[in-house]
């Protein structure tokens, strides 16, 4: 990101300038949940930027948003309402959405439950629907810090942008 | 887009949508039996029924799929055809069931049902669909148009008896509407 900001006639982000390596991590915390969200949404090219610049990889977002978005996995703030028994449902749908093979999405879902095993499955889940697209970079929108440690270890060997509105939330995520 | 993702997309957003399609295709049955003959009440209702599942798609009432769809690696014109289908479905359905309600019935307006009520139900729910994307008076005028709409295809259908007028005023809607609804998608600001 190159002073990217965004507004529009209700929120308000940035002016921000960031730089995140493949396999880094960065952590950063906002004055607003707003603020938080939108920059997220920014990093992952769900988001344009209204002024400033953002590349995922080598992709711009604003021309090139889906190869921004097979880079990119997002995992929002709000948890998951969703029973167990609807968990296979949600992967088959996640893989149909990002075209990768329905059953190596429910096998790879099921190691990424057992990793992230004492995480609440309202956390849990869309994480995992976000891993199982293998992205390289995953970006975390405010997430709990109760759980740091085991998204860490689910997201290990990719780069990891995450969000937040507590600079002691972000601190957990360093 | 692949058929897969569209099929994906279209099964998820009919099985949130599950109880109001359902409700919908109650109320169809129930109207059906209770009903005057003519193609007033199958076409007024139906196209609402279309109208009412096509604002079901508006941003925020299935926030997790809304956030799926977003950042799934889909062009704005696609998530839209995807969309479109879902209120589409759910007003042919209400209207196939209305239909066979109204043959079990011996009502004699069966075939005029099929004929003039889909093309009407449909191109208000995809009139409906631009009013999704927006918010205040901007959008009670879509749902305006939407209900415009169908009294348009019932003036050229029922008042004065040319189904072809009707067809092709449908399908002019349908057109536009769903160019629109892609293109305000593809430009659509998530926050």
């Amino acid at each position: 990101m190159r002073d990217a900001s965004f507004a529009n006639a209700t929120a308000r982000a940035g002016p921000l300038t960031l730089d995140l390596e493949a396999g880094g991590r960065v952590a950063l915390a906002f004055s607003t949940s707003q603020e938080a969200t939108i920059v997220a949404l920014m990093a992952a090219g769900i988001a344009k930027a209204t002024t400033g610049s953002v590349l995922i990889g080598d992709y711009d977002p604003r021309v090139q948003s889906v190869h921004c978005k097979r880079l990119a996995g997002f995992v929002p703030h709000e948890p998951l309402q969703l029973d167990e028994g609807e968990f296979p449902r949600y992967i088959a749908y996640r893989a149909a959405l990002w075209n990768i093979d329905a059953t190596a999405a429910q096998a790879d879902a099921r190691l990424l439950c057992e990793r992230l095993e004492g995480m609440h499955e309202a956390f849990s889940y869309p994480l995992i629907g976000a891993l199982v697209a293998s992205p390289q970079l995953i970006v975390l929108d405010r997430p709990q810090p109760a759980y740091a440690v085991q998204i860490l270890r689910a997201v290990e060997g990719r780069a990891l942008f995450s969000t937040h509105a507590q600079p002691s939330n972000a601190a957990a995520f360093t | 887009m692949t058929g897969r993702a569209f099929a994906g997309m279209l099964e998820a957003r009919l099985y949130v949508s599950r109880r109001l399609v359902a409700y919908s295709c109650g109320c169809a049955v129930l109207v059906a039996l209770a009903a005057p003959a003519g193609l007033t009440a199958p076409l007024f209702l139906c196209s609402l029924v279309g109208i009412v599942i096509a604002l079901d798609q508006t941003p925020g009432r299935h926030r997790h799929l809304d956030r799926c769809e977003q950042s799934a690696p889909l062009f704005g014109r696609e998530l839209a055809r995807a969309k479109a289908l879902v209120p589409c479905i759910a007003a042919t359905l209400a209207t196939l069931l209305f239909a066979a309600t109204q043959f079990a019935r011996g009502a004699p307006d069966v075939a005029a049902t099929l004929l003039v009520v889909p093309p009407a139900a449909i191109a208000c729910a995809l009139t409906a669909l631009s009013a999704t994307t927006r918010r205040g008076a901007t959008r009670a005028l879509y749902v305006l148009l939407a209900f415009a709409t169908s009294g348009g295809a019932y003036a050229l259908a029922v008042v004065a008896h040319s189904y072809a007028a009707e067809l092709a005023f449908c399908v002019i809607v349908a057109f536009l509407a769903l160019r629109q609804y892609g293109e305000t998608l593809a430009r659509f600001d998530p926050i």
